[in-house]
C-alpha cells in the first residue's frame, strides 16, 4: 500500500480539505451584510422592552449608516441556556445583555471583550463608580451596568381596592404580608400572591431581613438547612390556606410576567424585579402599583438595590470599536434614553438620569417614584455571587416543587437543597 | 460463504500486477464515494464521541479547560444525587408505559389494515402521518396547549391540566410517543403479510376459531419482527427527550415528574454548565441500554419463533 497513493485517495483527501475549509468559514465576526457593518445584539425581557429598543436601535442605525443592527431577544431562562451555548462554541454575539450572576463566569472564561481599550466611543465618566464597578472583574471592565432595580410586591390596583384590605404602606413586615395575603384571598376568592417560596430572590430577601445573606464572603453557603426549613414551612403554610398560588400555578413560571399568577390573573400580587413589572400593564390593564418588599420582623430591609443587567461586547467581534459604539449609544445617548425610559432599570448615566426623571411618564415614572422612595433605607448590595448560582437559581425552584406538590416536608426538601448546593460551589 | 471465499483468493494469488491495479482504482474510486459518510462518520460520531468519553472525567463548565477529576462525576452520580435516581425511575416507568402501548397499538392497526379490501394506502399513510409529524418541535407545543390549563383534556374531562399534575404529566408525554406508533405498524403490516396463508386455512380447517389463529398462527409467526420492534422502540424510549422537553415546557416539572434521563444530562449539561457529568450520564446510558438489549436477546430464545428452524 504505501507508494501507492491513487488519484481516489488524493481526491478522498482533497475533499476532506475542502470540508475543512467550507466549515472554518462558519465563523463569527466577519459579518458583513453590503458593504455594511453588521453586529448582533441580543438580549432578554418581555415584549415592552424589545418595542422599546427596536426603536433605539432603528435610531442608532440612522446615525451609523454603515452599521447594520440585527436583533433577537428571549425570555430570560431560554436566553440564559442559549448564550452559554453561543459562547461556549465562540460565537457570542457582538454585544449582549448580561445578568449579575453571568460577568464572573462569562469574564474568566474569555468571551468579554476589555471595554477599557474602548475608551474613545465608550464614555462612562458619568457613570457612578461605584455602579460601574459591579462591572468589573480582577480590574477590567468586562461590562457595563445599563440600570439599577431592585424587587416590589407589584398589584393589580383594582382587584386589591375592590377586596376592602387596605392598600400597602410604605413598609410591612413578612408577617404583616403574609395576614394581608390571607385577607385577600378570603376576601377576592383568589390567592394573594405567587408562592414566594420557589423564588431564590424573595428568599433572599427574607434572608436578608435576618440580617444573614445567601452567600458568605467567599462564595460559600451563607444559611443552613434549618434557615431554609423555617422559609419553606412558612410558604407551605401559605399555600395550604389557599393565601398565595398552588403548586399547579407556581410551577409554570419560567421567569416572564405572562406565566406569573398575576399575568394570568390567578392572584392579586407578585413579587418580581421591578423593572419587568412593566409587563403586567399589557397583562392587567386596570392598573399595577409597586409596594416595597417585606422587611424582617424588626423593620430591617432586605431588598437592595443591585445593578439590573449589564451590556458587554464578545471577544470575538469582528468589530470592536462598532459594537462598543452601540453599548455607547445606549448607556449615554439621550435620544435613546427617552427612547428605553426605564425598561432595563432607571438609566445609569447621571446627566440624563436628572434630565430624564422629571420626564418620565406611566410606569417608567411609577418605578422611578418606587426607588426614590427606598433612596437611602436599603442596605449595601452583597457582592457578585459565585458562578455555580447560576444553576442553583433552578435547583431552587425545582426543589420547591418537591415541597408544594406535597412530595417532600419543607424539611427534606431543604436538605437536599442544601446538599446539592454544596455540591455546586465546591465545583 | 466460506466456498465462494476460497476461490476468489485462489485466483487472486496468481493474478500479475497488471491485473491488480484497476481493482486498487476501483478501492479508491469506492473511498471517494464513501467518503462523505466516511467523514461524518469520523468527525460527527466517532470524534465527538471520544471527546464525551474524555470529557466525562473531567469538570468542564464550557468556559474554562477541562479539569480531570478522574471518577468523581460517577460516583456523585450513583451516591450523592437524588435528582440522578428520580430521573432514573422516572426514565423506566416511562419505558414501561410507552413501549407496550405503542406496540399494542401499532399491532392493532396493522391487523385491521391487513383485513382490509380497499384504501389500505391511504389509511397507512392517515397512521403513518403522526410519525413524521411528531418528530416536530411544533406538534409536540400543541401537546402540550392540549393538555394544559384551559386546554381541550381539560374541557372535556374537567380535569384541569395534566401537564401541571405530576402524576399525569408523564402519561401525556408517553401519549404523544404512543400516537407516533406509523413505524412499527409498517414493519409489522409487512410481518403479517409474510404469514403464509395455508397456516390460516389449514387452522380453520382444524376448527380454530379467529382468536385462537390470532395466538397460535400469528403471534408465533410475527414474533421476530415484534422483538425487533420490541428492542428499536425500547432502546428509542430510553432517549426520549423532544417529547418530555416540549410538554414541560423544558422544565422536567412538574416536580421533577417528567424529568427522564436525557433531559437531566441536558438540564446538567446546558443548564448548570456542568458538561463533564452530563458526559459521564450519557456513557452510563449507552452503556445501560447496551445491557437491556443484550437482556432482550437472551430472553428471546425462549419466545421469538424463526420458520427456518421450525425443524430443529
Amino acid at each position: 500500500m504505501p507508494g501507492h497513493r491513487t488519484k481516489g485517495f488524493c481526491a478522498s483527501a482533497a475533499a476532506l480539505a475542502l470540508c475543512a475549509v467550507l466549515a472554518g468559514c462558519g465563523g463569527s465576526g466577519e459579518s458583513v451584510g453590503g458593504g455594511k457593518v453588521v453586529l448582533r445584539y441580543t438580549w432578554w425581557g418581555n415584549p415592552d422592552r424589545a418595542e422599546r429598543t427596536e426603536q433605539a436601535v432603528a435610531l442608532f442605525e440612522k446615525q451609523h449608516p454603515d452599521i447594520d443592527v440585527t436583533t433577537s431577544f428571549s425570555g430570560y431562562d431560554a436566553y440564559k441556556q442559549k448564550l452559554a451555548t453561543q459562547a461556549a462554541g465562540g460565537d457570542a454575539p457582538d454585544v449582549m445583555q448580561l445578568d449579575y450572576r453571568q460577568i464572573d463566569q462569562y469574564a474568566s472564561g474569555g468571551v468579554l471583550l476589555d471595554l477599557g481599550r474602548q475608551k474613545s466611543v465608550l464614555r462612562t465618566s458619568e457613570i457612578d463608580p461605584g455602579l460601574l464597578a459591579t462591572g468589573r472583574v480582577d480590574d477590567v471592565q468586562y461590562a457595563i451596568p445599563q440600570g439599577r432595580g431592585t424587587e416590589t410586591v407589584a398589584y393589580d390596583v383594582q382587584t386589591w381596592k375592590k377586596s376592602g384590605v387596605p392598600l400597602p404602606g410604605a413598609s410591612w413586615t413578612w408577617s404583616q404580608w403574609a395576614d394581608t395575603m390571607r385577607a385577600l384571598a378570603k376576601k377576592t376568592g383568589k390567592p394573594g400572591a405567587t408562592d414566594p417560596g420557589q423564588s431564590e430572590d424573595a428568599f433572599e430577601v427574607w434572608l436578608r431581613g435576618q440580617g444573614k445573606s445567601l452567600y458568605t464572603e467567599d462564595g460559600g453557603l451563607g444559611f443552613t438547612a434549618d434557615d431554609l426549613t423555617r422559609w419553606w414551612t412558612f410558604t407551605d403554610r401559605l399555600r395550604r390556606e389557599g393565601a398565595v398560588s398552588p403548586a399547579e400555578q407556581t410551577t409554570q413560571l419560567d421567569g416572564s410576567v405572562e406565566n406569573t399568577p398575576l399575568g394570568r390573573g390567578k392572584s392579586v400580587t407578585d413579587a418580581n424585579w421591578d423593572a419587568p413589572a412593566s409587563g403586567f400593564l399589557a397583562l392587567v390593564p386596570t392598573g399595577v402599583a409597586l409596594a416595597p418588599m417585606p422587611t424582617g420582623e424588626d423593620g430591617t430591609p432586605g431588598q437592595y438595590f443591585k445593578p439590573s443587567m449589564f451590556l458587554g461586547v464578545s471577544a470575538n467581534t469582528g468589530h470592536p470599536e462598532e459594537a462598543a459604539q452601540l453599548v455607547d449609544f445606549l448607556i449615554n445617548d439621550r435620544q435613546a434614553a427617552k427612547i428605553l425610559g426605564a425598561t432595563r432599570g432607571i438609566p445609569v448615566n447621571e446627566t440624563v438620569r436628572d434630565e430624564l426623571g422629571p420626564q418620565l411618564k406611566d410606569f417608567d415614572k411609577t418605578i422611578a417614584d418606587y426607588q426614590a422612595s427606598l433612596e437611602g433605607k436599603l442596605k449595601d448590595p452583597p457582592q457578585a455571587p459565585p458562578s455555580g448560582d447560576n444553576a442553583l437559581q433552578s435547583t431552587f425552584q425545582r426543589d420547591y416543587d418537591q415541597v408544594s406538590y406535597e412530595r417532600m416536608s419543607p424539611r427534606e426538601a431543604a436538605e437536599n437543597y442544601v446538599t446539592e448546593a454544596k455540591a455546586e460551589l465546591r465545583s | 460463504m466460506t466456498t465462494t471465499a476460497i476461490p476468489a483468493e485462489a485466483q487472486h494469488a496468481p493474478a500479475p500486477a497488471a491485473k491488480r491495479r484497476p481493482r486498487r482504482e476501483r478501492e479508491g474510486a469506492a473511498w471517494v464515494f464513501l467518503s462523505p459518510w466516511v467523514l461524518g462518520a469520523i468527525v460527527l460520531t466517532l470524534l465527538p464521541m471520544a471527546v464525551s468519553l474524555y470529557l466525562s472525567f473531567t469538570d468542564y463548565d464550557l468556559f474554562n479547560p477541562p479539569q480531570w477529576v478522574g471518577l468523581r462525576n460517577y460516583t456523585q452520580m450513583f451516591t450523592e444525587d437524588p435528582r440522578y435516581w428520580r430521573s432514573v425511575v422516572t426514565t423506566l416507568t416511562y419505558v414501561v408505559i410507552a413501549v407496550p402501548l405503542q406496540l399494542a397499538l401499532a399491532l392493532v392497526v396493522a391487523l385491521a389494515l391487513k383485513g382490509m379490501k380497499r384504501g389500505k394506502a391511504f389509511y397507512r399513510s392517515a397512521f403513518y402521518a403522526p410519525s413524521l409529524l411528531g418528530a416536530s418541535m411544533s406538534i409536540a407545543l400543541v401537546w402540550r396547549a392540549i393538555f394544559n390549563d384551559g386546554g381541550t383534556v381539560d374541557h372535556l374531562f374537567g380535569t384541569g391540566g395534566w401537564v401541571n399534575k405530576p402524576g399525569l404529566a408523564l402519561l401525556a408525554v408517553a401519549l404523544l410517543t404512543v400516537w407516533q406508533f406509523g413505524a412499527p405498524m409498517v414493519i409489522f403490516l409487512a410481518g403479517l403479510q409474510q404469514i403464509p396463508a395455508e397456516l390460516y386455512e389449514a387452522a380453520a380447517v382444524d376448527g380454530a376459531g379467529k382468536w385462537r389463529q390470532f395466538l397460535s398462527v400469528t403471534v408465533p409467526m410475527l414474533s421476530p419482527v415484534l422483538f425487533f420492534n420490541l428492542v428499536l422502540q425500547t432502546i428509542q424510549a430510553f432517549q426520549v427527550f423532544t417529547p418530555a422537553f416540549a410538554v414541560s415546557a423544558g422544565k422536567g416539572g412538574p416536580a421533577d415528574s417528567t424529568l427522564v434521563y436525557t433531559m437531566y444530562l441536558y438540564d446538567r449539561g446546558f443548564v448548570a454548565s456542568h458538561m463533564g457529568y452530563a458526559s459521564a450520564m450519557a456513557w452510563v446510558l449507552l452503556v445501560v441500554i447496551g445491557v437491556v438489549t443484550a437482556v432482550l436477546f437472551r430472553t428471546s430464545r425462549s419466545w421469538v419463533f424463526y420458520a427456518s428452524e421450525g425443524d430443529r
